[in-house]
């Protein structure tokens, strides 16, 4: 009996959906002049939404979004750029007003951006960059990524005091932000070395830490090991930086190895006040998430906007955490 | 009689049911608003706007293709209905459209209508207060109004262009299962596929920037270095026979290791190539090795027909899947050997070379993905395919075949792979996380092997 019931479902769905398919609504062409505030819909597709970083452009773009009149669908790519260009493909069925994307792989991406301005939706980077050649992107926003690495080696310089030392840098090489924040610092490092016999700060490793708390512990624990001497640790982002923090605190060197971190997040800010972190260069993600939206809109609007926008960091050491409303 | 007919659609064709029931589900909940760009509504428009003869119309569009050919329908009937469109079309972004209204204003020319559609009739220089202030600067533009095509209600899932999507964004994926099923029936199982994919569209990369002539490659050479992503991946595959079948290690173990070995040879070969690019002054990034060449987008973004290619090449290879699996010996051999080994050996199947031939089919077809992962993105990536070893065993398992061996239908594997992509898609289109869509992937699997035992307890209770 349930077998034949779900046969006839079977059917009439089956009719339902054939049907469907010819039957083309012809209401009659209503002219509609200018209709009032539906601005519609903006797709985001984030890098990854596990890394707060991520989750606080999204939620400051959705916010600013709702604000103006926009809808907003949000995804979250896992850092996959398979998964980031089938959400391009979703965007642009769902004819989406414009696309907000956190480029999972900044050559592949390409295809996909290509797609969307094929079907003439405008497409906007933020935080990281699209640089395949023939995709036309809109406008970016970011951070000043080698103005923070150069931040985050005079930080370090500053940690290591009159001695100097030897330092790990926490790579996410995938990153081109990343690459860019390391410029910045071994460049730094460069220029307070030159001429200097004693106090030299010079970079003894370069380990991949993924960007993840998992995968900077695991880098950190072994350069450890093989850098008995090592004096301090520059992470590309909180997550490895704390990540590398447990492996000091594992091999006890908590106080021999300073670590510089980059971002600012939440976490990263605890633990400059609780002196884990020696200091950050922080970006500003709430800044970002506004600012995409306040560009897309000037766009819509036909307004002129800057199409390159970076914003630059601001060292943030243990005083101002202490004196930080948003930390406990 | 007539009730076991029931019994069997629902027990071997279940999994199309549920494919059904899905597509039917996320149309209900995808139902909204269409707005048409296309020649038909181009010129429902114009019929709409050209009621008074002599109107002075501009036509406002984007630089894109399927605007260029809703405007030219648009404009034939304006004129074939009188109206006096101004030239040229306003092709452009918002801020041409404000450009050029101010242009048209301050040259005193009249416009009582602008055409256009959905998407432009919301940028800003349309709004109603942007028309007001035109209107109050520019005497030519006051009696200025905005018209756009009749909308009308449809789902989102269901349209031409999302089902493309669907079938077209899985048909790695779908491809690399046929690949699975015949292992799984044949009593084994490929993790390595994922990895070999990322090598062989990888190395197939590098070949061509550095061999076949980089963005020069001629299509011989395109052609070449494709073979050579399969027969990487074939290689790799064989090579998981041969362990399996001469030293007896379980294809589980084998294939962990080739998949790990594969993954790290992508990322190294990736690594080296950045490293060869720098001129050895950089240690490299593993990101994707870019194929310049033109003509090697075609396999992944082109399309026949206005049916994407991986598309055609999907079904073309399911075809032949099928055909080789129910007409052939060696399909029957495939099934005795993931039957019963034994009794296949004793009855002169050469259990061996179908197995190793069964693997270096998986691998191969796994490469051949790989090419079309490395089209699609214009550029071999060192990370693509990963976690696909799962998708594929999923979609293999939900279409039926068991993982005991000797069992499952080629087709049922299309219709796994068709409801794992779907609940993909329609998870995505009405906005759900992909957390939530991996919960719901999970009960899915569990689903279907529930009701691969029930259907073998059914079968055991009625022989």
């Amino acid at each position: 009996m349930k077998q034949a019931f779900s046969l006839v479902t079977l059917c009439v769905l089956a009719a339902a959906f054939w049907t469907g398919c010819d039957s083309q609504p012809g209401s009659p062409p209503k002219p509609a002049a200018g209709k009032p505030v539906a601005r519609g819909t903006i797709g985001f597709s984030a890098l990854t939404l596990k890394n707060p970083f991520f989750k606080i452009i999204a939620d400051s773009l959705t916010a600013e979004a709702r604000k103006q009149g926009f809808e907003v669908v949000v995804s979250d790519a896992e850092r996959d750029v398979n998964e980031q260009s089938k959400h391009v493909d979703n965007f642009i069925a769902q004819k989406v007003s414009a696309i907000v994307l956190n480029p999972a792989d900044r050559v592949a991406i390409g295809a996909a951006v290509k797609k969307a301005n094929a079907a003439g939706i405008p497409v906007f980077t933020c935080d990281l960059e699209c640089v395949a050649e023939g995709a036309k992107i809109a406008g970016h926003v970011g951070t000043d990524n080698f103005q923070g690495g150069r931040l985050a080696g005079q930080a370090m310089i500053e940690a290591l005091g009159a001695a100097g030392g030897k330092v790990l840098v926490l790579h996410f090489k995938q990153a081109n932000s990343c690459v860019m924040r390391v410029q910045g610092f071994r460049e730094v490092l460069d220029s307070h070395n030159k001429g200097r016999a004693d106090g030299r700060v010079e970079v003894a490793a370069e380990l991949e830490g993924g960007g993840l708390q998992d995968a900077g512990f695991r880098a950190a624990a072994d350069a450890l090991q093989a850098h008995k001497d090592l004096a301090g640790i520059f992470a590309i982002n909180d997550p490895s930086a704390l990540g590398a923090w447990t492996a000091l605190k594992q091999a006890n060197k908590t106080d021999q190895v300073k670590l510089v971190g980059f971002d600012g997040q939440i976490e990263g800010k605890q633990a400059i006040k609780e002196g884990k972190i020696f200091a950050d260069p922080i970006q500003f993600p709430e800044q970002m998430g506004v600012v995409i939206v306040q560009h897309i809109g000037k766009y819509l609007n036909g307004d002129a906007f800057p199409t390159n926008m970076l914003i630059p960091t601001q060292l943030y050491r243990r005083a101002d955490a202490e004196k930080d409303p948003a930390l406990k | 009689m007539k009730s076991s007919w029931h019994n069997r659609l629902l027990t071997e064709h279940g999994s199309l049911l549920v494919l059904l029931l899905l597509c039917i589900y996320y149309s209900v909940v995808t139902w909204s608003e269409q707005h048409p760009i296309t020649p038909r509504s181009g010129r429902q428009l114009a019929r709409a706007i050209a009621t008074a003869p002599g109107a002075h119309v501009l036509i406002a569009i984007r630089p894109t293709a399927q605007d260029r050919i809703f405007a030219s329908a648009l404009r034939e009937e304006l004129v074939a209905r009188g109206a006096s469109v101004i030239e040229p079309v306003l092709e452009g972004a918002p801020t041409d459209v404000r450009a050029t209204l101010e242009e048209l204003g301050r040259a005193g020319q009249r416009v009582d209508a602008i055409a256009t559609h959905q998407p432009i009739s919301e940028w800003g220089p349309l709004q109603p207060d942007s028309l007001a202030a035109l209107a109050a600067q520019f005497p030519s533009l006051k009696d200025m109004r905005v018209h756009r095509p009749a909308s009308h209600h449809w789902p989102n899932f269901l349209t031409r262009e999302n089902l493309l999507n669907v079938i077209n964004q899985n048909a790695d994926i779908a491809i690399i299962a046929i690949g699975m099923t015949l292992v799984i029936i044949a009593g084994g199982i490929d993790l390595s596929v994922g990895s070999l994919l990322a090598l062989s569209s990888v190395s197939a990369a590098v070949v061509i920037h550095h061999w076949a002539g980089g963005a020069q490659a001629s299509v011989v050479g395109l052609v070449g270095c494709g073979l050579l992503a399969i027969l990487i991946g074939a290689a790799g595959g064989a090579f998981s026979g041969v362990m399996v079948t001469r030293f007896g290690v379980p294809a589980f173990v084998v294939t962990l290791g080739v998949m790990m070995v594969a993954r790290g040879g992508a990322l190294i070969v990736a690594v080296q190539h950045q490293r060869a690019l720098s001129g050895g002054a950089t240690e490299g990034t593993p990101e994707a090795v870019k194929v310049a060449a033109p003509a090697f987008g075609a396999l992944g973004n082109g399309a026949m027909l206005g049916i994407p290619n991986p598309v055609w090449l999907m079904a073309a290879l399911y075809v032949l899947a099928h055909v080789v699996m129910t007409r052939t010996t060696l399909g029957r051999r495939i099934y005795a050997v993931g039957g019963n080994p034994e009794a296949a050996r004793l009855s002169g199947v050469p259990v061996r070379a179908v197995l190793v031939g069964v693997f270096a089919l998986c691998g191969a077809l796994a490469g051949l993905a790989g090419l079309v992962d490395a089209s699609r993105f214009e550029g071999g990536r060192p990370n693509a395919g990963e976690l696909y070893e799962l998708q594929v065993i999923a979609a293999v398992v939900v279409g039926g075949t068991s993982l005991a061996g000797g069992q499952g239908r080629i087709f049922g594997t299309l219709v796994g792979a068709l409801i794992i992509a779907v609940i993909q898609n329609g998870l995505n289109m009405a906005g759900v996380k992909s957390y939530e869509q991996k919960v719901v992937f999970g009960l899915i699997i569990l689903a279907a092997v529930l009701l691969d035992r029930w259907k073998k307890h059914r079968g055991a209770g009625a022989a």
